[in-house]
C-alpha cells in the first residue's frame, strides 16, 4: 500500500466510523441478531466486517442504546438486539446532526 | 466444524474472562448462521480450504478479541498534551538538578576525569527514571479521570480554567542580521547558571577553586580578608539566585525569547548592592593584618596602600555600575516612550 493509499484508507475509516454507529442504530429499530443485521446493512450497501459489527453491538448495549435478549430461533440460541428508548432518543439527535452535516457538505460542494 | 471450534477457542483465550462464554456463544451463533448461508448458496458443505479462507477473512483471533475490549489508554488523548509538556519540563529539570548535584559531588569527593565520565554515563538512567515516574503519575491521573469523572472533574476537564491572559508574550522578531534567542540557548544559560552557583557556593570550603595554587599564599601571608567579604559573597550569591530564578520563570512561562526590560534594570540595580556593602566598610579596612600587634610597624604601610587601591577600584566600579544603570533606564524609557507615541499615532 502506498503512502497516499494508506492515508486514504485512514481517512475513509475515520469518516465511516461515526456513520456505522448511526446506521446500526437506525437498522435496529427492527430487531435483529448479529448476522441478520450485517446482512440487512450489506443489502443496503453498507458492508461491515464481523469483527467490527459484533463488538460494536456490545458497546452500544453497554452504553444503554440497545437492549438484547437470548432467544432460540431455527434450533439455535441467538442474541437479538433492538434499539432501547434511550437509543431512540439518541438516534433522533444523531440524525439531526447527520442531516445538518449533509446539508452543509452539499452546499459546500 | 473443527476449524471453527479451534478459531473460537483461540478468540476466547484473549477475551475478558467475565464475558468470554457469552461473547463466544454469540459469535458462534453468528458464524454458524453465516456458514449455513454460504453452504446453502453453494448447495454443498464448504471444504477445509474454503473454511480456512473464510476464517482468515475474519481476522486473527487476538485482533478479533481485542475489538471486544474497551479502548484502553495508559495516557489518553485528553491528558496526553499535558503529560508531554510535563515530561519535557521534568527532563530539563532532572538534567539541571543532576548536573548540579554531580558537579558538587565530583568537586567535593573525587575530582577526576573518570568521575565525570561516570556521571555522564548515568544520565540516560536518570532520564529513564524521570520518565517512568512522570508516566506513572499520569497513568494514575488518567485512571482517576476515566473511572471517577464525577469525583475528579478538575482532572477530567484539565484545561477548563485556561485563560488567554496566561499566554506567553508575542515573540519578538529578531533585528535584521541577528539570530533569534533559541530555547537551547535559554536552557544552557540556566544549566551553566546553576553550575556557576554551585562553584560559587563551594569557594568558602575550597578557596583553591577561585585562587588555584595561589591559595597557599593565604596561609603564609601576614594579611587576611576582612569579614565584610563574607557579606559581599552572600550578596553575590543572592544576585545569582535572583538572576537564575528569573531565567527559570521565563523558561516556565515560555517568555525566554524576550526577557522583560524590568529584569535587566532590576538585576543591574541589585548588582550595586554588593559594591555598596563593600564601600561602606568601616575605616576602608578590606584587608587586615593577621597579627596587628606584631606586624603593624613592618607591614602597616603596605596594608594602607592595598586598602587604598581597593578603595579607588571600588569607587570606579561603583561609578561605572551606576552609569550603566542610568543608561539602561534611560534607553528603556526612551524605547517605551517611542512605542507609546507610535501606538497613539
Amino acid at each position: 500500500m502506498t503512502l497516499a493509499e494508506n492515508l486514504f484508507e485512514n481517512l475513509r475509516l475515520e469518516l465511516r466510523r461515526g456513520c456505522l454507529t448511526l446506521a446500526v442504530l437506525a437498522q435496529l429499530r427492527q430487531e435483529h441478531y448479529g448476522y441478520t443485521l450485517r446482512k440487512a446493512l450489506a443489502e443496503r450497501g453498507l458492508v461491515i466486517d464481523e469483527s467490527t459489527l459484533y463488538p460494536l453491538l456490545r458497546r452500544l448495549e453497554v452504553q444503554g442504546l440497545l437492549t438484547s435478549e437470548w432467544r432460540e430461533e431455527d434450533k439455535r440460541n441467538k442474541r437479538f438486539y433492538r434499539l432501547s428508548s434511550d437509543g431512540e432518543q439518541m438516534l433522533g439527535q444523531l440524525l439531526q446532526e447527520w442531516h445538518a452535516i449533509n446539508a452543509s457538505i452539499n452546499s459546500i460542494l | 466444524m473443527e476449524l471453527l471450534d479451534r478459531y473460537l477457542q483461540a478468540v476466547k483465550k484473549h477475551l475478558p474472562w467475565q464475558r468470554q462464554d457469552d461473547i463466544i456463544a454469540e459469535l458462534r451463533a453468528n458464524l454458524e448462521s453465516q456458514l449455513e448461508d454460504k453452504e446453502a448458496e453453494l448447495g454443498r458443505p464448504l471444504n477445509s480450504g474454503e473454511v480456512e479462507a473464510w476464517l482468515k477473512q475474519m481476522g486473527p483471533p487476538m485482533q478479533v478479541a481485542a475489538r471486544y475490549q474497551p479502548q484502553q489508554y495508559l495516557i489518553g488523548p485528553a491528558v496526553f498534551p499535558t503529560y508531554w509538556f510535563v515530561l519535557r519540563t521534568a527532563f530539563l529539570w532532572a538534567l539541571i538538578i543532576y548536573s548540579i548535584v554531580s558537579a558538587v559531588l565530583i568537586v567535593v569527593k573525587t575530582p577526576s576525569g573518570m568521575a565525570v565520565l561516570e556521571a555522564v554515563l548515568r544520565v540516560p538512567g536518570v532520564l529513564l527514571t524521570t520518565a517512568a515516574w512522570v508516566t506513572l503519575v499520569f497513568a494514575v491521573i488518567e485512571f482517576a479521570a476515566t473511572h471517577y469523572p464525577a469525583k475528579c472533574p478538575a482532572i477530567a476537564g484539565f484545561s477548563a480554567d485556561w485563560s488567554p491572559g496566561t499566554l506567553p508574550p508575542l515573540e519578538k522578531e529578531p533585528a535584521p542580521g541577528k539570530k533569534r534567542r533559541s530555547y537551547a540557548h535559554a536552557v544552557a544559560e540556566v544549566v551553566f547558571g546553576f553550575l556557576f552557583l554551585a562553584w560559587l557556593l563551594l569557594i568558602p570550603q575550597h578557596p583553591a577553586l577561585l585562587l588555584g595554587p595561589g591559595v597557599a599564599y593565604l596561609h603564609v601571608s601576614r594579611f587576611q580578608l576582612a569579614p565584610v567579604w563574607v557579606q559581599f559573597f552572600w550578596w553575590v550569591v543572592a544576585l545569582n539566585l535572583l538572576q537564575l530564578g528569573w531565567r527559570c520563570l521565563d523558561l516556565w512561562r515560555g517568555s525566554w525569547q524576550q526577557p522583560r526590560p524590568i529584569q535587566h534594570i532590576a538585576i543591574k540595580a541589585f548588582g550595586l548592592i554588593p559594591l555598596v556593602v563593600l564601600l561602606n566598610v568601616r575605616d576602608h579596612a578590606w584587608v587586615t593584618l593577621k597579627h596587628p600587634a606584631l606586624d603593624q610597624v613592618s607591614h602597616g604601610g603596605t596594608l594602607d596602600s592595598i586598602n587604598h587601591s581597593i578603595y579607588v577600584s571600588l569607587l570606579f566600579l561603583c561609578a561605572f555600575a551606576v552609569l550603566q544603570l542610568v543608561w539602561e533606564i534611560g534607553r528603556r524609557s526612551l524605547e517605551g516612550y517611542r512605542k507609546r507615541a507610535a501606538a497613539m499615532r
